[in-house]
């Protein structure tokens, strides 16, 4: 990334470095390019967390790689292992049994819970909404409660394995989770009351932070920020994995492309994520959880990804017979959502630029990994 | 089951017909996945083809793999498709091999802008030269960062 130019005399413009302390969640800097207070373009310098993982992968046996899998976002953890695993299983030929992927999906939808909410309490800060800083975090815990129980850790859990999850549900999950997200969704109404339908959201959020559809396809988006430019699509649906060709639920979009669409897109995903756990619960079947699975990755290469929180997270898996893969490219969704900043950005005003910026749910650690 | 494959194989087939000398290979790994092995100085033209024709029209990322004891590095782009609604679950991944002791490949940013951060990670961390990327900076490592491109197979760690 270029040095930073002062403002030459007689210049248009100004330049500006937003960070890299905490510009949001995160270590990671934006230069941003000021004509008055309107935002001409925005770069964003992102390396500041980067911890060299597809190379700390490549050392290490697959079980051993798994918590280091799950540091780029540990607020999404399960979603992440998940993709990870699924490379392993697909290269073994190994399928979990019916139960193990039902619990998979369990605290897969737990977990985008506790990522959007997580993502909507410093939505909350940016917006100086100390309300909705407190409350999400809050409800968080509900669901981290929850975890704790099923996996013996608040978020990071290293519950999935390949070959199923490690452990099943601990007596009076079922009913607990049910009266927990019966309570999560009457929050949300509040939500909705307090901060979605207010005008110190709306105002700044709505027709602001344009990615058109046309250039969220261009730029590889995914995930809410995709579905938020009025794409409808989700890997839950579009390549059913573990038990979510089984269930019932919908893929949001919301037509605007603004920072209202895409908020919009994740307080729907939050209600679709709480009835499903709910689904989840009663349609589980009996049976084990795990399978044995070795700990090698044979010969050949996949490509395997899964929806995460924040969208499409994959990895591109090269076996070679050993207990480690040769090399794992390691996606998430925040990478791909990278390139989508400087486009939201562009003809914002300064003011508006932590709403339009964290709308796109943006985990500087997830994209650095 | 070949009827399972059906979409697949059309694709290849569409592909092997316009491209017969330029595509090496062109296979069904497995049900929505194809492998798609083309020569570096026709990837830009399979690429506009893709995008334009098959309307794979949405960049999943790309992926460099260094097979040093091959003495070349493999540059894979992972392309899914937003246009074609039967083909969601397809990802194709084109790959191309440039040779380890000089690297150099086109860049596809005029194709599919969403690449650009990929290719950038691709130059610091494996030393590959994409030629025409309009931003060929260090993206995730710093920019005094002096030592070899931390990603090939021959750096090691202290502790390993």
């Amino acid at each position: 990334m270029q040095a930073m130019s002062p403002t030459e005399p007689g210049a248009q413009t100004m330049t500006l470095s937003v960070g890299p302390q905490h510009s949001g969640s995160g270590h990671m800097r934006l230069i941003v390019e000021l004509d008055g207070d309107i935002i001409v373009s925005a770069m964003p310098d992102p390396g500041y967390v980067h911890r060299g993982i597809e190379k700390i992968i490549e050392l290490r046996n697959i079980i051993r790689s798994i918590p280091v899998i799950e540091r780029p976002s540990i607020i999404d953890a399960s979603n992440l292992n998940h993709a990870w695993v699924k490379a392993i299983e697909e290269l073994q030929g190994v399928e979990p049994p019916a139960r193990g992927q039902y619990l998979r999906c369990l605290i897969n939808e737990m977990n985008r819970i506790m990522s959007h909410l997580y993502w909507l309490s410093i939505y909350g800060v940016f917006l100086g909404h100390t309300t909705m800083f407190m409350w999400p975090l809050g409800d968080r815990e509900l669901f981290i409660d929850l975890a704790e129980s099923l996996t013996g850790a608040r978020i990071t859990y290293s519950y999935l394995v390949p070959g199923g999850v490690r452990r099943d549900l601990p007596k009076g999950f079922a009913e607990e989770a049910i009266k927990r997200t019966k309570y999560f969704e009457k929050r949300l109404d509040e939500y909705e009351n307090i901060f979605f339908k207010n005008p110190l959201f709306t105002s700044r959020a709505k027709g602001i932070g344009i990615l058109t559809r046309e250039r969220a396809i261009a730029l590889g988006s995914t995930g809410p920020t995709l579905r938020g430019s009025g794409i409808d699509r989700d890997l839950r649906k579009d390549e059913p994995y573990a038990a979510y060709g089984e269930l019932d639920f919908k893929v949001h979009t919301r037509p605007g492309g603004d920072s209202y669409s895409r908020a919009m897109v994740h307080m729907d995903e939050m209600r679709e994520s709480s009835q499903l756990i709910r689904q989840i619960l009663e349609k589980l079947p009996s049976g084990p959880v795990r399978r044995k699975a070795p700990i090698v990755v044979p010969r050949g290469e996949t490509y395997a990804r899964v929806e995460s929180a924040r969208g499409e997270c994959s990895f591109y898996m090269i076996g070679e017979g050993g207990d480690k893969p040769y090399r794992a490219r390691y996606i998430t969704g925040s990478y791909r959502n990278l390139a989508a900043i400087p486009e939201v950005l562009k003809g914002v005003r300064l003011a508006d630029m932590p709403t339009s910026w964290w709308s796109i749910d943006y985990w500087p650690v997830e994209a650095d990994r | 089951m070949s009827l399972a494959h059906e979409r697949e194989d059309s694709l290849v087939k569409t592909l092997k017909e316009s491209f017969p000398s330029d595509i090496k290979e062109a296979t069904v790994v497995r049900r929505s996945r194809i492998n798609l092995v083309v020569a570096p100085d026709k990837i830009a033209d399979i690429a506009v083809f893709l995008r334009d024709k098959l309307g794979y029209d949405h960049p999943s990322g790309v992926s460099a793999v260094d097979y040093n004891r091959e003495g070349r590095f493999e540059i894979v782009y992972h392309l899914s498709s937003i246009k074609t609604r039967d083909q969601q679950d397809i990802v194709i991944n084109l790959k191309e091999s440039v040779p380890r002791n000089s690297p150099k490949a086109v860049s596809l940013v005029s194709v599919w802008p969403g690449v650009e951060n990929y290719e950038r990670e691709s130059i610091e961390m494996f030393g590959i030269q994409f030629e025409g990327h309009p931003r060929p900076e260090k993206l995730f490592l710093n920019d005094n960062w002096d030592g070899p491109p931390p990603m090939r197979k021959e750096v090691r760690f202290p502790t390993d």
